[in-house]
């Protein structure tokens, strides 16, 4: 078997040019693979780390409120009973917090926009710490009432900066609208699209604007150690919660704003508890992901075929130089199988040397990306969820690419390694050319 | 070196025939040929271009099939054998010098010579490196083992075929055409050498030459022309009958 893979490295070093030719071009596209690798699995972990401390909790319990069919409200009554569930029933908890949800125009002297308003108690959010940049002022300063916090792209519209005052006017569900005067407590930095259309309000302040008790809240954002568990968790808690008498809304794996129109035709009233996850909450943005995965693909799989066809070319090639030597080595007592393992040894040791040297490129690029903290325009940010071009990279998708692309080219040259092998010896020893 | 004449045929040849198909037009390049090899001769297969010397050695050597009549080497029915039985009657039972050394160029001469072993599986590296060197050394090669084929003359790399048909201690070496892309002098060294190994190992050698010098070699003579057998002489007689014959053309 050595000498199999030593006929195959050393006619590989024989025809120099065309090994580095097409190992140049089995390196690009592992390049490149690694590279939109790193992007996807960099906006993942962006995504992941800012909608799940901006937007939602690895699980959610939320829900409506009906005072009548048709007027829903989406909010979660006597919120801390709940929590003291979750607390029980959950072993897998980090932590939980409970957020406000409202839906409000934000007015400046200058300008005004409609925003996402969470009602947040700062004090006990360890995650939205990790998260937010406050690049003017203080997250401390929302612990004060009437005190909000918004990003860079919404104060520069505005045309606000810290101390400013700004309106929150509010549409109730008896059709008036109510009014709060807030201060701007802090700026933080973007995180992409999500700093397009939510800000942060002390909670009891937001309570006030909707005149909400104090035991209601939007959402219980629930956080666990470890995210590979959540579908567990989530299952978990529907059974408990029914089995403590609330009633639950059918699974509906959708943003909980898009449900209004469903629940407002629904015929009931009262109370009805929402369980969601993290991937639910934020399937309306998941879409750039997949988005990306999917060009990656098509990318990867057209840049596979041109390898393919280069790769063929090249086994009809040796297959016809060396036709006379697989003759002999068939006449001399060389099975068919070996000489199929000849060939296809040849193509995967092209593929691995190839293959490594694109990878190590590769990484070494997305390396030298962060490194360097690009700073991506506003219009790429909002698609990859943080203004800094995050290329994240793991061993193990690099192994994946790889072993992918080896075991491609290997694929590939199954065809012209298996007519190779079926050669009749008398005809490869008299082949001439 | 006759003695194993009264042995069974290590190869057997009867009613031979095999035709080629160029497009429309079938060529019969054998028509009813009749022979039989005993171990330990040396034998010349002698005749002019196109009288089928070549396809003849095909057949031997189980390279190819004949359209018809039995074809038995080593006892077996080489019809009848599978395309795996017939690779390994090859690895086993032949050994091939071939006209051009047909020499793999990646490996070195060790290497080349080691294949066939590596192949058969039976020895281990130190038996292998040994019987290796040992034939090296019969072909006066030992000191260029770790040479590349195109780093040695024609006669070297001839000689390196040589070693790699025997290193196996096979019953039967087929030699097409030797010393056809070798000098005088070097075809002459090879067929010593040839010779040599016969008489010493009992290894039964055909080869094919149109060479009178080199069949004179031989202890037999099979003259063939347009497919077919005219005699079996010995190597006087084969001398006279092609100087006859080029006296009468």
């Amino acid at each position: 078997m050595f000498q199999l893979f030593l006929i195959a490295f050393r006619n590989l070093g024989t025809h120099r040019r065309r090994t580095l030719l097409l190992g140049g071009a089995i390196a690009g596209v592992t390049t490149l693979l690694v590279i939109l690798m790193g992007l996807s699995t960099g906006m993942k972990e962006s995504m992941l780390r800012s909608a799940t401390t901006l937007a939602t909790g690895h699980v959610n319990v939320a829900g409506f409120y009906k005072v009548t069919a048709g007027q829903a409200a989406p909010v979660v009554t006597g919120y801390p009973k709940i929590i003291e569930q979750i607390r029980q029933d959950v072993p897998e908890l980090d932590y939980v917090v409970q957020r406000g949800r409202g839906w409000a125009k934000l007015v400046s002297d200058t300008a005004a926009m409609q925003v996402g308003v969470g009602g947040i108690d700062v004090q006990n959010e360890p995650g939205f710490r990790r998260v937010v940049m406050v690049k003017e002022g203080s997250l401390d300063a929302l612990s004060r009432p009437g005190t909000l916090l918004i990003f860079e792209k919404q104060a520069k519209k505005l045309g606000v900066k810290v101390g400013d005052t700004l309106t929150i006017v509010a549409p109730t569900m008896r059709g008036t609208s109510n009014t709060v005067d807030v201060t701007v407590g802090a700026i933080a930095a973007n995180v992409g699209m999500m700093s397009d259309f939510n800000v942060f309000l002390h909670a009891a302040t937001l309570r006030s604007l909707y005149q909400l008790r104090d035991d209601t809240t939007g959402a219980i954002l629930v956080y666990l150690k470890d995210l590979s568990q959540v579908p567990h968790v989530q299952a978990r808690l529907r059974q408990s919660l029914e089995k403590a008498g609330h009633i639950l809304m059918d699974n509906d794996p959708r943003a909980f704003w898009f449900k209004f129109e469903v629940v407002n035709r629904e015929g009931w009233t009262g109370q009805k508890l929402d369980i969601t996850n993290w991937e639910d909450e934020i399937s309306f943005i998941s879409w750039t992901l997949t988005a990306l995965n999917s060009l990656t693909g098509v990318l990867i799989f057209v840049l596979l075929v041109i390898i393919g066809v280069g790769i063929m070319n090249t086994l009809w090639i040796a297959i016809r130089e060396r036709t006379r030597e697989i003759g002999t080595l068939r006449a001399i007592g060389m099975q068919r199988r070996r000489v199929l393992l000849m060939f296809l040894f040849e193509a995967m040791t092209l593929g691995a040397l190839g293959t490594l040297a694109g990878a190590t490129v590769g990484l070494g690029v997305c390396l030298g990306v962060n490194a360097a903290n690009v700073t991506m325009p506003d219009v790429v940010a909002v698609f990859i969820m943080s203004d800094k071009l995050n290329l994240a990279v793991n061993a193990g998708s690099v192994i994946g690419a790889m072993v992918f692309i080896t075991g491609c080219t290997t694929l590939i040259s199954l065809i012209p390694s298996f007519l190779a092998a079926r050669l009749k010896p008398v005809t490869a020893m008299h082949h001439i050319g | 070196m006759n003695s194993g004449v009264a042995q069974s045929p290590i190869v057997s040849i009867s009613q031979v025939t095999k035709d080629y198909t160029l497009g429309k037009v079938v060529v019969p390049a054998l028509r009813g040929v009749d022979l039989q090899v005993h171990p330990g001769e040396f034998i010349s297969i002698a005749g002019p271009s196109g009288s089928g010397k070549t396809t003849l050695l095909n057949l031997i050597g189980c390279v190819d099939t004949a359209t018809a009549g039995v074809v038995r080497v080593a006892g077996q029915d080489t019809k009848q054998l599978s395309e795996r039985q017939l690779t390994n009657l090859r690895l086993h039972t032949i050994g091939f010098i071939f006209q051009s050394f047909n020499l793999v160029s990646v490996l070195s001469v060790f290497q080349n010579v080691e294949f066939p072993l590596l192949l058969q599986r039976k020895l281990d590296k130190v038996q292998r490196r040994e019987r290796v060197m040992q034939l090296l050394e019969q072909v006066g090669l030992a000191h260029h083992a770790k040479h590349r084929p195109n780093e040695l003359s024609g006669g070297q790399r001839q000689r390196v075929a040589v070693a790699r048909a025997l290193v196996t201690r096979p019953q039967l070496v087929l030699a097409d055409e030797p010393t056809a892309n070798l000098d005088s002098v070097t075809g002459q060294n090879i067929i010593d050498l040839m010779k040599e190994l016969n008489q010493k190992e009992g290894t039964t050698f055909i080869f094919s030459t149109h060479d009178a010098k080199v069949m004179n070699h031989a202890n037999a003579v099979v003259r063939l022309a347009d497919g077919k057998i005219l005699d079996r002489l010995t190597p006087a007689e084969a001398t006279r009958a092609m100087a006859a014959g080029a006296e009468a053309h």
